[in-house]
């Protein structure tokens, strides 16, 4: 099990950074994910951790070791690429026992080991086939076998699941999450789709420009997002406008066509501000109209089995979005009262 | 016509230019030597009535025939391994994504291909022959004193062989290695081996397609190359080729000559069903 800690690891092609003095540390067996856009340092990131892509600055450490200048193949890492790489003119066993031959592993180990790791992935039985005669899932496991059998301190994905079907994908997900979790390796996983850096990571790092935007939990992330960037990057969000009619200790308390609301905040701002408040679809509670409620107007009703969506007008004409079970199902031109709680409220920022 | 008939004979329309190219230009005059070789050689004339197998009775009971095939095949044999140690790098050197004057590189390459076979091969007389650009500079620098053989040889017709088939070697060759996803490398990488490994392990073997149908091309033209070793090889060494045209042209000995280059084409053709079976990739077939 390896720590890995990077200190304002940096990456320029010229004058542009692709990567940008970003800092984190990678607990031992954490599985932490890159999140971000295509072009925003992820994938470098990654390449410069495996060691494919020189490091312009900064430290990347393995439990203390600086690896910087150690080439890639002494850095003992076990990487998964998007198009599996799996050595075209080798067959399963082949592919997985490259590894073990450069590490010089005796024969009869080597078979040991080769035949519980493609247990684990279950794929016995298929040592013979060349990856041509395998499916895209099959492909992938035994690319993450061949990863996991040199047992290497890391592990590195590089959005292993990009080429898979949908329904293959989400059982991927679940797999690889699991098998982690079974190894213990301590994991970094890049991808640029958030509900999969949100079911399997510990912690997403979210990143924009070269930059990290945010680190944390999936639920943090997800719920307390430190900017509207990150907020929209990892799910869908309305915005209300609010009043700000007085301001407590890191607290400020608005007014909003949804109701009346002490947030707590981290900018700073004054009574008499207009600010933009932050809400995700599915925090909005949807009932028939009544008196004295915040109402907004069904402009549209969308069903995708599981939930329902709601395209919303409000009485100030703003429109919002809603995400709901299909219990009580509304119709095109319905009132409906709104509720949100204010604890699933954030502020985003003051308006020019 | 019903749209099912009409997929059936689609592919074969397709083909049917090419094929009828085949036919009148390989199959028909294929098929032409194949009895021309059989005919009684004449008095007089460039064949007699009625068949024979003394053609090839001559051709088995004269050492001297069969060395020339030998001789013909190994001139074959050294000219495509030295294409394939020259050809080999510089095809690598031009995949690579970071590699500066490409096109000019690319141009090079294929600069053999651009002059005429009579004046390419009277340049290399030039620069080979005894009072020629190399044996004068070298007599003149006093590093020899007499002229090094570098013409009317086996050595002369490899070098001029060379330089016109290595485009031949390198195209492929380069399609081959194009074709390797990079990722594998850094893959293999990955898993603990150093470029060179990774190199020997997975770029070589990888890129036996393209190797394998360059040493095929280079192979077959230069058994069949003609104008190079005449002018080149002079009266001194004759490949099979030559020696076919001295029969069929100077001699009209057509039935002999066709009997010759028949057993030149079946020793060619079997060397390289050889060669493909022992280069044959399990994986690509699998």
């Amino acid at each position: 099990m390896t720590e890995v800690s990077i200190e304002k690891l940096t990456k320029s092609y010229g004058n542009a950074r692709a990567v940008n003095a970003i800092s984190m540390k990678i607990a031992e067996g954490e599985f932490i994910s890159l999140l971000g856009p295509s072009g925003c340092g992820k994938t470098t990131t990654l390449k410069m951790i495996a060691g494919f892509e020189d490091v312009t600055e900064g430290a990347i450490r393995f439990d203390g070791q600086d690896v910087v200048n150690t080439p890639a193949e002494k850095r003992d890492i076990g990487m998964v690429f998007q198009n599996y790489a799996l050595f075209p003119h080798m067959t399963v066993e082949q592919n997985l026992a490259f590894g073990l031959e450069m590490r010089k592993v005796p024969k009869p180990q080597m078979r040991e080991r080769i035949a519980k790791v493609l247990d684990m992935v279950q794929l016995k039985g298929y040592e013979a086939r060349y990856p041509r005669q395998l499916s895209g899932g099959q492909q992938q496991r035994v690319a993450l076998a061949r990863a996991l059998v040199i047992e290497p301190k890391i592990l590195l994905l590089d959005e292993p699941l990009a080429n898979l079907d949908a329904k293959l994908r989400e059982e991927m997900r679940v797999f690889i999450r699991d098998l982690q979790r079974r190894v213990g390796i301590t994991t970094v996983y890049v991808t640029h789709d958030q509900a999969e850096a949100m079911t399997m990571s510990d912690r997403v790092v979210v990143m924009f420009g070269g930059r990290i935007a945010q680190i944390g939990s999936p639920t943090d992330i997800y719920e307390r997002p430190e900017n509207h960037e990150v907020a929209e990057f990892v799910g869908q969000v309305n915005l209300v406008e609010a009043k700000v009619e007085s301001v407590g200790e890191g607290t400020a308390t608005v007014t909003s066509p949804l109701g009346n609301f002490i947030l707590p905040t981290k900018i700073s701002v004054k009574p008499g501000n207009m600010v933009s408040l932050a809400l995700r679809p599915e925090a909005i509670e949807l009932s028939m109209a009544t008196a004295g409620q915040p109402a907004a107007t069904v402009l549209a009703s969308y069903y995708s089995g599981a939930l329902m969506d709601y395209r919303l007008k409000l009485d100030n004409g703003d429109e919002l979005h809603a995400q709901t079970f299909p219990v009580n199902r509304f119709a095109e031109g319905d009132r409906v009262a709104l509720h949100a709680p204010a604890e699933r409220f954030w502020l985003v920022g003051v308006a020019q | 016509m019903s749209p099912g008939k009409t997929k059936g004979i689609g592919p074969y329309l397709l083909i049917a230019p090419a094929g009828l190219l085949l036919a009148i230009f390989l199959v028909l005059p294929y098929l032409n030597i194949g009895v021309m070789s059989f005919r009684v050689p004449g008095q007089g004339t460039p064949y007699g009535e009625g068949f024979t197998l003394v053609n090839y009775a001559r051709f088995f009971a004269d050492s001297f025939y069969i060395w020339q095939v030998v001789n013909t095949l190994w001139i074959g044999f050294l000219t495509t391994a030295i294409c394939l140690v020259i050809g080999f790098p510089v095809a690598w050197q031009l995949t690579r994504p970071n590699m500066r004057f490409r096109g000019l590189a690319y141009g090079l390459v294929l600069s053999p291909l651009l002059v005429g076979i009579v004046i390419r091969s009277y340049g290399w007389t030039i620069l080979l022959g005894n009072n020629g650009l190399i044996n004068r500079t070298l007599t003149n620098m006093g590093l020899i004193d007499a002229p090094l053989p570098l013409m009317y040889n086996a050595l002369g017709i490899i070098i001029a062989l060379v330089h016109v088939f290595l485009p031949f070697m390198i195209l492929p060759i380069m399609n081959g290695i194009q074709g390797i996803d990079p990722s594998l490398e850094a893959a293999a990488r990955s898993l603990g081996a150093s470029r060179a490994t990774a190199f020997r392990r997975i770029v070589l073997p990888l890129s036996m397609p393209g190797i394998q149908a360059g040493c095929i091309l280079v192979f077959v033209l230069s058994l069949s190359a003609y104008v190079t070793p005449s002018l080149i090889g002079g009266l001194k060494v004759k490949t099979m080729a030559v020696t076919v045209v001295d029969a069929l042209i100077d001699t009209f000995q057509w039935p002999f000559g066709s009997a010759l280059a028949l057993m030149l084409s079946v020793t060619g053709a079997i060397i390289v069903v050889i060669f493909g079976r022992m280069t044959r990739m399990k994986w690509k077939v699998a």
